[in-house]
């Protein structure tokens, strides 16, 4: 049978329905707690999906992802603070519209813009992938190495860094990758004779350090902020009127979030302001942007919900992590022995597909969850911040802690955190810290294996027409925003004065 | 950078540093002959990084200097202390450790009720440990609480 198929009937048990229910429920909680997010929040659970086979495993991590993102929407509509930055646009007209009293209005937009934005981008997923499957057989090593590059290189222009202290921190992540045994001669490097060190530093503890416990010590510094809540009566869905006047806005940004989404390390936060400028751009009443605009939410959060499923394309099919979170995912996949790659299609179809529908069960789920369950959501972000945090620092040094029963991850976890902590402090976004941390290893193996292919004539991989356009795609991403900023927009700019 | 931007400075020092001596441990690595090193030797693609990273940190201070707009307040300086707290009660045991920290860290950001306290410092450790001891079958190191569990 079909993959397409055998993913769906994989739907029909019993145990994965109910591990994705929960992880969905558990996401939307974990969305709208105060300074807790998918990627974080995904970080902090991995550990815990460990004792789980592959397919639970990851199916709850996507679920996670998916259903945390939307759920930041709850805390920016009603106490202006984006749950996740990707709804950091979603504040701009949900909480003036909460203010004027309609905040159940404003949620059961942003519940069914993010549901229609996640189901289209799954429907894209399951689209692509029969062509994802096609490239896999014009991949060897230098094309493999050349796409591993590429997807370094879009470092440069993720996260909340600029693109050269990204670069900074995603070759410090490759770096770190890099201490261990080598796989391909047997050579201990950087462990200065320590047991611990011989398998290299473990993802799984640097994600909780970097993004748990760095944020505890950023939570420190935002403890006197007032947080306020808006009342809100009950839920509301939306009206036809409402459909009328956003249809086009959820489609446009379901359109473009995947298309973001797609993009190699680019995720939901960017996918949603272009979602929101475009639903301002396109509006016959741009003026109302800002004042409460239901188009906005909408535009925002199918946008940010689309770009979930499009970050999983490149995350499943190129082994990049399209996101931050998908980073989170990716290393869930590696320790769960599963290769990412364009061979998944071909070789690993059906846990493929099985991870689709489950995307798309959860997205449907959380249009369930957060209609019957936004008002007590709603309570959950008043949490305060001094008892949920050193919670978290429990979960996040046991579960580093139950990895391998090895208090050297706990070490790991706290150095990270703090290593992670200052990054943040001078501007160096963590999270291709993370992507560089995944990606090192299999970087230097794929050279490696192409070096051997080609005789050590390392110049001939420019001559594969595949790995040349990556190649070029590379030099673009990394060149590209200098040039783009210095050069080619102020040139632009002179030209139109 | 400004000449007034210190810590700037030093996080330019300290990559280059880091950089510097990984650098010079590497050149330590074994070498291995032609026919084994399949395709790079150990310390070749290690080096590659670190120069890229000397190389790429040179272009931020011309380029996109560090900036830091504030001190560190004395919430997160605490919260540091408590972390180093932390790591030395672990050598005591894990579990004492994590019940310290989680009350004295919600204390120190403003919690003044006990029982909220009593909840953090006792009742969520005890959950964790019975949840990990009995249902993931995990066992904490061994420490003075938890060796009267484990006998």
């Amino acid at each position: 049978m079909h993959p397409f198929f055998n993913g769906l009937i994989s739907l029909g048990d019993p145990q994965l329905i109910i591990v994705l229910l929960v992880s969905t429920l558990g996401g939307v909680i974990i969305g709208a707690l105060p300074g807790l997010n998918a990627t974080n929040g995904a970080a902090l659970l991995l550990p815990f999906t460990l004792s789980m086979d592959a397919v639970p495993a990851i199916a709850s991590l996507v679920a996670i992802y998916c259903s945390a993102t939307f759920a930041g929407a709850i805390t920016a509509i009603l106490i202006n603070t984006p749950g996740t930055p990707a709804s950091a646009t979603t504040c701009l007209d949900g909480y003036p519209l909460a203010q004027r009293g309609e905040a159940g209005r404003a949620l059961g937009l942003a519940v069914v813009s993010s549901t229609i934005g996640g189901v289209l981008s799954v429907v894209c997923l399951m689209l692509a992938a029969p062509f994802l499957a096609r490239m896999a057989y014009h991949f060897a090593p230098p094309e493999y190495f050349a796409l591993t590059l590429f997807g370094l290189s879009m470092l440069a222009s993720i996260g909340e860094g600029s693109p050269l202290k990204n670069l900074i921190s995603g070759s410090l992540g490759v770096f770190l990758a890099l201490i261990g045994v080598d796989m391909l001669t047997s050579v201990e490097r950087f462990t200065f004779g320590s047991n611990d060190l011989y398998d290299g530093i473990g993802f799984v503890p640097v994600m909780i350090g970097i993004f748990g416990i760095s944020e505890l010590l950023v939570q420190a510094s935002l403890l006197n902020k007032k947080r306020e809540t808006v009342k809100m009566k009950a839920i509301k869905l939306p009206t036809i009127e409402d459909y009328r006047e956003v249809w086009k806005a959820i489609l446009r940004s379901s359109g473009i979030g995947t298309f973001i989404g797609i993009l190699p390390a680019e995720g939901a936060t960017v996918a949603s302001m272009i979602g929101y400028n475009e639903a301002k751009r396109w509006s016959k009443s741009p003026e109302k942007f800002g004042k409460g605009a239901i188009e906005g939410i909408a535009g925002s959060e199918a946008a940010n919900n689309a770009a979930t499923g499009g970050a999983m394309v490149p995350t499943l099919a190129l082994g990049i992590p399209g996101s931050a979170t998908a980073a989170v995912i990716l290393a869930g996949l590696m320790v769960h022995g599963v290769r990412p790659g364009p061979s998944m299609f071909t070789e690993q179809a059906d846990f493929a597909y099985t991870i689709f529908w489950s995307m798309m069960l959860v997205n449907l789920a959380f249009l369930f969850v957060g209609l019957t369950g936004a008002k007590i959501f709603a309570r959950v972000t008043l949490i305060p911040i001094p008892i949920l945090w050193p919670c978290v620092f429990i979960i996040s040094i046991v579960g580093a802690y139950a990895l391998d029963q090895s208090m050297f991850d706990v070490w790991i976890v706290l150095i990270s955190g703090i290593i992670g902590f200052f990054m943040r402090r001078y501007g160096f976004s963590v999270v291709p810290l993370a992507i560089g941390l995944i990606l090192g290893e299999m970087l230097e193996q794929r050279l490696g294996q192409s070096m051997v292919m080609l005789d050590e004539k390392w110049w001939l991989m420019f001559t594969r027409p595949l790995a040349f356009v990556f190649f070029l795609l590379t030099i673009i991403a990394l060149f590209g925003p200098y040039l783009w900023g210095k050069i080619i927009h102020p040139f632009i700019l002179k030209i139109k004065s | 950078m400004t000449k007034n931007n210190i810590e700037g400075w030093i996080v330019f020092c300290l990559i280059t540093l880091f950089c510097g001596s990984a650098f010079w441990v590497s050149t330590t690595f074994d070498k291995m002959p032609p026919i084994l090193k399949r395709g790079i030797q150990p310390a070749d693609f290690p080096q590659i990084i670190l120069v890229f990273i000397v190389i790429i940190t040179i272009a931020m201070t011309w380029f996109d200097p560090i900036k830091v707009s504030k001190r560190l307040d004395n919430k997160t300086l605490g919260s540091f202390g408590l972390i180093a707290l932390f790591s030395i009660l672990t050598i005591v045991d894990l579990f004492v450790a994590l019940g310290v920290f989680a009350a004295a860290l919600s204390f120190f950001w403003g919690e003044k009720r006990w029982n909220f306290l009593f909840g953090i410092g006792i009742i969520m450790p005890t959950f964790i440990f019975f949840l990990f001891d009995q249902v993931f079958e995990i066992r904490f190191p061994r420490g003075v609480i938890t060796n009267l569990w484990y006998g």
